[in-house]
């Protein structure tokens, strides 16, 4: 009983890997350039002369002749098949490992910001207190809006983004004060349009940092969102210093444009553009969608 | 103390509400210290130290035109420095192992009282000398920390349709020589950009980008393969793309391996 038990075992590992042998030399078969195949298969012509077998060392040849041109191309078609898949899967698999690591970092809130504003809300109680309440408001409904959401389900509206960029933008304004002013033209009835999160507020921020603070005048941002071709299309333009071409902080337009594409995969975009007075425009366009009815406006 | 000489100040900040808390600590805790001059950015804290040479200067350290560090650099030594910061943690490590004052946003009385303490101490004597500490925070502050790198070109101007777009090299598939202009070829649109490619080539990361013909440079993650046409030249089939790229033989080592 044992042994017979044992020799199945052991004719099943053999004809397994004989399966397996046969797929592989079938595979190599499939994607062997003819030149190649016609020099093996002389080779093995005289090597089965040498071993005076000539005649089944013929027909293996000729029948491996056959099963390429009959079978070749199609089993290669497979093969090509596969790989893509393959690709195409890893490339999703890093898409969401990507996602994932980007909305960790969205909870991050730059801790310059965080303590500049506390300092000037400090300096307010003592000269200003109503201003220093509404700063500590704002703050505060920055502070809401920029906390992750985890219910499930929910897809981040514009109007949440804009609400967001806006309170940034109370803070900012009082403290660079006539430096900086700011204007929103988003339509009413476009805040309950799907938009990605923390987008609007990373190309506010850039507007900002790298196009106003550091310019000693300071300037405008203007924030609009409209409707074109059934696209939505939001821009935040500066009047600011402008883009520098070796500028490698540009991380937070290189995970917007990742995530463009891993959300749309190619139906949204992010272009930058340099208005004619100097400054930068950013614009992302992505197909309008609107938010399920159920949504609280909160 | 100073008997028959008042000390005197500048603050610069960015922002009037942080110039203000400053003054007003500063009164507290130093009743007799004049702030003479309150300036909004670097450039304007080093004009006015040149012009009213106070005994000393507080530096916000991010500020427009001219950060506070470059400011105590151009200063060099023509004032004792306190800088002020909200957040910068490489500044605050080096400040406190070069012994350098600083503030830290919100100014906390106490700390005030305890830096003004020190500069009494400190105004007879001549302001430290701290190039070297400069130098490395100047670095830190703009680079991120250790050695700065190259810096390659991150980004192309070109005009597309009626319009000026900054296009990522990231998005360039290739970089081709035509006539009097460089064709930029992406994934979704080609635009015509003046720089030579000569000049791209000194400006781009060559980890990014390979010159594989004296017209062409191709972004080396979009090179699909590389094959022989039927002249037995080699060619660089782009990723996605039709068109075939022609390798020059001068380049031809870069896919020795065909």
């Amino acid at each position: 009983m044992a042994l017979s038990e044992s020799t199945r075992e052991s004719l099943e590992t053999m004809r397994k890997v004989a399966i397996e042998l046969w797929w592989r030399f079938f595979d190599w078969l499939a994607v062997v350039p003819w030149k190649t195949l016609v020099f093996v298969s002389i080779a093995l012509i005289v090597i089965g002369g040498m071993l005076q077998a000539a005649i089944p060392f013929l027909v293996f040849v000729l029948a491996s002749l056959i099963i390429k041109a009959v079978a070749g191309g199609k089993r290669r078609a497979d093969l090509t098949a596969t790989q893509a898949v393959e690709r195409a899967e890893s490339e999703r698999l890093e898409r969401a490992a990507a996602e994932a690591h980007l909305e960790a970092l969205q909870a991050q809130i730059e801790p310059h910001f965080l303590f500049n504003t506390l300092a000037s809300i400090d300096q307010l109680i003592l000269t200003d207190a109503p201003r220093a309440s509404r700063m500590q408001q704002s703050l505060i409904r920055y502070l809401r809006s920029a906390m992750p959401r985890m219910r499930d389900g929910e897809r981040p509206t514009l109007g949440q983004q804009v609400e967001l960029s806006h309170a940034y933008l109370e803070i900012m304004q009082i403290r660079m004060e006539d430096r900086l002013r700011a204007a929103f033209t988003v339509p009413e009835g476009l805040r309950t349009a799907i938009f990605p999160s923390m987008m609007l507020q990373t190309l506010v921020e850039n507007a900002i940092k790298h196009g106003l603070e550091p310019k000693a005048e300071g300037g405008r941002v203007s924030i609009t969102a409209e409707v074109a071709h059934g696209q939505l299309v939001v821009s935040v333009c500066d009047d600011g210093l402008g883009f520098s071409p070796k500028a490698s902080g540009g991380v937070g337009l290189a995970n917007i444009r990742e995530r463009l594409k891993g959300i749309y995969r190619g139906r949204a975009e992010l272009v930058i553009t340099v208005p004619e007075g100097g400054g930068t425009c950013a614009t992302i366009t992505v197909p309008y969608e609107i938010a399920a009815a159920s949504a609280p406006a909160a | 103390m100073a008997g028959e000489r008042t000390p005197t100040a500048v603050v610069a900040d960015d922002e009037r509400l942080m110039r203000e808390q400053i003054v007003a600590r500063l009164k507290e805790a130093w009743p007799e210290l004049e702030v003479v001059a309150q300036a909004a950015n670097g450039r304007e804290a080093v004009a006015q130290v040149r012009a009213l040479d106070p005994d000393i200067v507080f530096l916000d350290i991010r500020m427009p035109e001219m950060d506070g560090i470059q400011a105590a650099q151009a200063l060099a030594g023509a004032a004792h420095v306190v800088f002020v910061t909200a957040y910068d943690e490489y500044a605050v490590r080096a400040f406190e192992q070069g012994a350098v004052d600083y503030l830290l946003k919100p100014a906390d009385p106490e700390r005030v009282a305890v830096a003004c303490k020190r500069l009494r101490e400190r105004l007879e004597t001549k302001p430290a000398p701290m190039e070297e500490l400069l130098a490395q925070l100047s670095r830190q502050i703009s680079g991120g920390g250790g050695v700065r790198p190259r810096e390659y070109l991150r980004w192309v101007q070109a005009s597309v349709g009626s319009s000026l777009r900054m296009i990522p090299t990231t998005d360039v598939l290739y970089f081709h020589a035509e006539d009097k202009y460089t064709r930029v070829q992406t994934e979704g649109f080609e635009a015509l950009i003046r720089k030579p490619v000569k000049e791209l080539l000194d400006e781009l990361d060559p980890a990014e980008f390979w010159q594989i013909h004296r017209a062409t440079l191709v972004r080396v993650d979009a090179i699909g393969q590389v094959t022989r046409d039927l002249r037995g030249r080699q060619v660089v089939q782009v990723k996605g793309r039709e068109e075939k790229l022609e390798v020059s033989r001068s380049y031809s080592h870069l896919f020795k391996q065909m």
